[in-house]
């Protein structure tokens, strides 16, 4: 576990297996919700995290992967693709510039 | 979006024996519409047992693992419906939405599904559609709402 605080967030990076299904979808959610930010949302393969990403959100399924692939950033993980609340937890923590922990 | 999702990719009022069945058949739909090759398919069901594609809604956006984008002739998406619904997990899937992407083309037409989906009267729409017109229409209908 490490931790960010919301107002040093620059890149959130949704990774996925291959990066065109469900990813793709959520990157659309959070980029909506994150209208009006400087916040940069990207999709890409868990396997090809960019070193620019500052928070990782992933399928729980994903996470050990995800982890092992960028070990000192924040991953927030996720078991819906709609309405989970650690969607929530990302845009807040933004918004309101408080600590995300993951 | 005729391009990305042909009328021909929709198919409505089919029936599925699982979960993987109905994977099985949006690969196949893939693979007529000429999007894919067939060992696409097989990319797929491994996706699918590896984390669940159900969005919720009763839909679920089956699609082949990153490996397997070799087998992708061109970025496109089906649709498939199953009136009965497929046991998935914990969920009910009504609508497949097969996706086979090589670039980001389909991205709008995901954002509009995803944006469907938060709106519950829009999505039973969506799972009730009785025509490929009714599909492309509440789809477009999304595309024009937020252009």
């Amino acid at each position: 576990m490490t931790e960010i605080q919301g107002s040093d967030i620059r890149k959130v990076v949704v990774a996925c297996e291959a990066g065109m299904g469900s990813s793709v979808l959520l990157v659309t959610q959070l980029r909506d919700r994150l209208k009006g930010t400087e916040v940069v949302v990207e999709h890409s393969p868990v396997g090809q995290i960019p070193a620019d990403a500052d928070v990782i959100v992933t399928h729980q399924g994903l996470e050990a992967t995800a982890r092992g692939m960028a070990p000192d950033k924040v991953v927030v993980t996720f078991s819906m693709f709609l309405g989970d609340p650690a969607f929530d937890r990302v845009v807040g923590a933004i918004k309101e510039g408080t600590t995300l922990e993951g | 979006m005729a391009a990305l999702l042909p009328p021909s990719g929709i198919r409505l009022g089919l029936t599925a024996s699982d979960r993987f069945d109905a994977v099985r058949q949006s690969g196949q739909v893939l693979v007529e519409i000429g999007a894919v090759e067939p060992p696409y398919v097989d990319a797929m069901l491994e996706r699918e047992r590896l984390i669940s594609t159900s969005l919720g809604e009763g839909f679920a956006i089956p699609h082949g693992t990153d490996e397997s984008r070799r087998y992708i002739r061109e970025t496109m998406l089906a649709f498939l419906q199953f009136p009965d619904g497929v046991e998935w997990d914990d969920d009910e899937v009504i609508v497949c939405v097969g996706i086979a992407a090589v670039g980001d083309e389909h991205v709008g037409v995901l954002a509009s599904l995803a944006r469907i989906l938060t709106v519950p009267e829009s999505a039973a729409r969506l799972r009730a559609a009785e025509r490929p017109e009714d599909v492309l229409a509440i789809l477009a209908a999304d595309e024009e709402a937020t252009a």
